[in-house]
């Protein structure tokens, strides 16, 4: 995990960060990654579950219901006239 | 205590130890003939405060509903009388991640509460008779429950709906209970508990029993090493205690244990990651009116303003463990060990009732030696607590000893679904060792 | 020339893919609630009817289908996505390695799953300057994003598969024309070695236009001996040309990882237990290959409409192919839309017995027809006809009458006659066969000869 790589990861994440955190990151960053080294002796295992229970097959009628309150929804999202406002999009 | 004390009360213990991110101040709200009060962690929705999870990129949050652990809370007669200081989203062990407030430990003010769920903590400390709502990821209610000398239980992953939770990690976060004994979680769990069907991991459990019991433990060994002093002489006489109460202690290896902390950190902050990508000035929390800028440009700034330092870490660590040519050897072999964990620990529970070690492995530390820890170092002060939460296993951190005057608790971890038998014990447990409660508790 | 496809088609649910809210939203942001907008504290619970639909779609197009399935996040940041997050499936889709013939030539199915749509972003102010803003109804609409393999050969293939795979979905989850506008593809073409993406076209009209643009700029720059850059582009509709893609100033690692708070799905249990109905072109591949039907034939018939197919099937059944075709193929179709509308679900029921009729001889084609028509609502047509085969006879004999130079003609050149039988196929209006009129005048021209 060097300072690029912290550069890079901090792009994909949308984090605008100083010289001085790039610096501070990549070497906190690099302790604990070799730290988690200790990983590569697990033993691989065949499969794996999104969770550490079974959770299978919870599906949802095609029913509507509709939200009683979007009003209240658009007033917490500050949209203007229903529209919500976002940034420039260049 | 009337409706009008409770409000005092509340005032007074909230601008000693700081406990609340945000409370009822209006003393009429704490008249209404409630059965019970209860505060909940800021990272729980409710209709009447703000939901900032201890985080400024959240701060305007009104949620439009109640998370479901309150809103059943509330059915049962209990007032919400507060939203208590967290780490952000989250993110730490102490309780001092966050811009919001740093609960101060009710043992020793120059102390943190432990983390993340410090402020309920404290609350289940200080105010009598108290149920506060705390969340576990990774130790986030064993931790505060140790340090503040209080009973805390983190469920089975799936028992209690995270309906209005605000996540962490959605493969890890626990909604459990803290308090300043075991028989008022134990009145209270079952109502929490239960499918909902806002929640899909919350509709496959089975029903809850507050019955059975702990006739035997292991202790690995692997959770011996790495204690301060007071710690490992005061859980050896702990054990001792619950020896002559009856229950059979083996001491057994559980070597699978070493992977879990980096693979419980590799999916934590990877799922958080995701999480907190929607945390950018546009719809929710601190939202950005007027800009000049492009969408990424705004969205790397209120980002970098408003998030903390270790939310930035967590945030880069995670998403690094996922990207293109790294998620194999990092994300999916973290699922592996997770599976590999609960194996694991299953061995042990055909031959004993329940897994035990030190809930911590020292002592609430001064705010001043926090500041001055690594990363790394407060990572791995989790060692203990992390097993069981990425395994998803409930387990109970109980008051067992008092190291020059600051508690220090116990963890008792069992199968999937057997809360019951952690309640039992921990009533057994409270007729043989008197917890006490910090001087200036209300 | 490979064209491979990556296909997005909205699933015609009444709800959202992970929330209750209606999937027909009118006003700026009304179909919305916490979970479609990435509230925090909520999470989503996904639609048994759009994995229904997915699993059908994957069996449809003979994919292999997986036991366990499960969610994933794919992360990006872009003001149209509540979450910064998609939920798709990234790890496991519903189903791999299938097929779907087009115009007789199979092309390779690489995967198909569902995922979320994003919302929809309405470009406002100075241009230079444009802000988004947004209208979430759409977000977390249910898509099924197909995927083939470049297996396409030609941007008309391109537009066929596309209509033809239309067609079957029409018939298989009920997408409506309302659905169809939604389709969006992205696609990938190589004329020569290097592949370009063009990326988020909308509609098959401008899939077609995007991918010809795209052949023809890659043939020139081959033609001038230039190199083909490997690169994703840009449609535009107004222009119906293909631009490089803006300079990617931040990077995007999607960084998949599953989606818990979902659970997985043991969708090989829900693929073995359902059943795929016949879709038109399959259907009309099958009346090929049973009634030796020609390809165009088979397709018109189903095409027209289910019923008449299945009309088409009953008379085949009963009367022989070579009847079922003629009197299908001709009046039944041209009447249809008639048919249906006055009969409904009896039209088949009063058809069968007028051709059971001609079929055994007992009334003429004329007769036929007629009935035909009046069954259809034309009574116009019949007030004014004659209708008894005198009448046709008396037809003859007058235009024979009015024609003495088409007799001399005769004598010496039999063709001469077809003159006759036009005149005569005019006035009747076609209601006789060709084959009867030509008799009936050749027999009439034979007396006077």
């Amino acid at each position: 995990m060097d300072e690029e790589m912290v550069r890079k990861v901090a792009r994909v994440a949308r984090l605008d960060l100083t010289d001085e955190e790039v610096g501070r990151y990549a070497a906190e960053l690099e302790d604990i990654l070799s730290a988690f080294e200790v990983l590569d002796e697990a033993p691989a295992m065949e499969d794996f579950d999104p969770g550490p229970v079974p959770v299978e097959d919870r599906l949802r009628d095609d029913e509507v219901k509709p939200y009683p309150d979007p009003e209240r929804l658009r007033r917490e999202m500050r949209a203007a006239d229903g529209w919500v406002r976002g940034p420039r999009l260049t | 205590m009337t409706g009008k004390d409770l409000a005092t009360t509340v005032r007074l213990a909230d601008e000693r130890y700081r406990m609340f991110a945000e409370k009822l101040e209006d003393p009429l709200a704490y008249e209404g003939g409630h059965s019970f009060h209860f505060s909940a962690k800021d990272n729980l929705c409710s209709v009447e405060f703000q939901a900032r999870a201890g985080s400024r990129i959240l701060e305007g949050y009104n949620p439009p509903f109640d998370a479901t652990a309150i809103k059943r809370l509330k059915e049962a007669g209990g007032l919400l009388i507060g939203k208590t200081n967290m780490d952000e989203f989250g993110f730490g062990s102490f309780g001092t991640n966050s811009d919001i407030g740093v609960p101060l430990n009710p043992f020793d003010t120059t102390r943190c509460c432990g983390g993340s769920s410090g402020g309920a903590g404290a609350a289940a400390s200080v105010l009598d008779g108290h149920l506060s709502i705390g969340v576990s990821t990774g130790g986030s209610i064993s931790c505060p429950a140790s340090f503040c000398g209080v009973v805390g239980l983190v469920p089975t992953y799936g028992r209690v709906s995270r309906w209005g939770l605000i996540d962490y990690g959605n493969s890890l976060d626990k909604i459990g209970l803290l308090a300043s004994s075991s028989d008022m979680i134990a009145r209270y769990l079952p109502v929490i508990s239960g499918p909902d069907a806002l929640d899909p991991t919350s509709q496959v459990q089975p029903p809850l029993s507050i019955e059975g019991d702990v006739g035997s433990v292991a202790i690995p060994e692997e959770a011996l090493a790495g204690l301060s002093d007071g710690v490992r002489k005061a859980f050896e006489e702990a054990v001792g205690r619950l020896e002559g109460m009856g229950v059979e202690v083996r001491r057994v290896a559980m070597p699978e244990l070493r992977f879990a902390l980096p693979a419980y950190y590799i999916l934590a902050t990877a799922e958080a990651s995701t999480n907190l990508a929607r945390y950018c000035g546009m719809r929710y929390g601190d939202i950005v009116e007027e800009t000049d800028l492009g969408f990424n440009e705004l969205f790397s700034q209120v980002r970098s303003k408003d998030l903390g330092n270790e939310a930035k870490r967590r945030i880069l660590l995670g998403t690094f463990c996922r990207m293109v040519g790294l998620r194999d050897r990092y994300y999916i072999k973290a699922l592996q060990v997770r599976k590999l964990v609960i194996q694991a620990y299953e061995r042990q529970f055909r031959e004993v009732d329940a897994v035990l070690t030190p809930t911590m492995p020292f002592v609430a530390p001064r705010l001043d030696e926090v500041e001055k820890m690594s990363a790394l170092e407060a990572y791995h002060a989790d060692f203990l607590t992390v097993p069981p939460n990425l395994a998803g296993l409930p387990h109970i951190s109980l008051p067992c000893a008092y190291i020059d005057g600051l508690p220090a608790g116990m963890q008792l971890v069992a199968p999937h679904w057997e809360e019951g038998r952690l309640l039992s014990l921990a009533a057994r447990w409270e007729r043989e060792f008197q917890y006490r409660r910090p001087e200036g508790g209300a | 020339m490979k064209i491979g496809l990556e296909i997005h088609i909205q699933l015609p649910t009444r709800t959202k893919l992970f929330c209750s809210c209606s999937t027909a939203g009118d006003e700026v942001n009304s179909s919305v609630c916490p979970i479609c907008l990435g509230f925090p504290g909520s999470r989503p619970m996904l639609n048994r009817r759009a994995l229904e639909m997915g699993i059908s779609i994957a069996k449809f197009l003979n994919c292999t289908i997986s036991e366990r399935v499960w969610f994933s996040r794919k992360t990006y940041f872009y003001p149209d996505l509540v979450k910064n997050f998609q939920i798709t499936q990234y790890e496991t889709p519903l189903g791999r390695d299938g097929h779907f013939t087009v115009g007789g030539r199979r092309i390779g199915i690489w995967e198909i799953h569902i995922e979320e749509d994003p919302g929809r972003i309405k470009r406002a102010g100075r241009a230079g300057e444009e802000i988004a803003l947004v209208d979430y109804n759409r977000s977390g609409v249910p898509l099924v994003e197909i995927v083939t393999a470049p297996d396409l050969t030609s941007p008309e293939e391109a537009r066929a598969f596309l209509s033809d795979l239309l067609i079957e979905l029409r018939h298989l989850i009920g997408l409506s024309a309302q659905d169809e506008t939604t389709v969006r593809a992205d696609a990938n073409i190589s004329v020569g070695e290097e592949r370009v993406e063009i990326k988020n076209i909308n509609g098959l009209k401008n899939i077609e236009r995007g991918l010809k643009f795209e052949v023809k700029r890659q043939s020139k720059l081959l033609a001038a001996g230039k190199k083909i850059t490997r690169e994703t582009r840009r449609y535009d509709e107004e222009r119906g040309t293909t631009l490089p893609s803006r300079e990617k100033e931040f990077e995007e690692d999607y960084g998949y990882i599953g989606e818990p708070d979902l659970g997985t799905f043991n969708i090989g249990q829900m693929a073995r237990a359902l059943e795929v109905p016949e879709t038109p072109l399959a259907r009309a591949s099958r009346l090929e290959r049973e009634h030796g039907l020609a390809s165009s034939s088979a397709r018109q018939i189903v095409l027209t409409s289910w019923e008449l197919a299945d009309l088409f099937e009953t008379l085949a059944a009963r009367f022989g192919a070579e009847t079922a075709t003629t009197w299908t193929l001709g009046p039944l179709s041209s009447h249809w839309k008639e048919l249906q509308e006055r009969h409904g679900d009896g039209a088949g029921e009063k058809v069968v017995p007028i051709i059971e009729e001609v079929h055994t001889g007992a009334i003429t084609d004329a007769e036929a027809r007629m009935r035909l028509d009046v069954l259809a609502g034309r009574e116009a047509v019949i007030a004014t006809a004659p209708t008894a085969q005198g009448d046709l006879e008396q037809l003859v004999v007058r235009l024979v009458d009015e024609h003495p130079e088409v007799v001399k003609d005769y004598r010496n050149n039999p063709r001469a006659a077809n003159f006759l039988i036009g005149q005569v196929m005019k006035e009747t209006q076609g209601r006789y066969a060709s084959k009867e009129v030509s008799d009936m005048i050749r027999k009439e021209l034979e007396k006077r000869v």
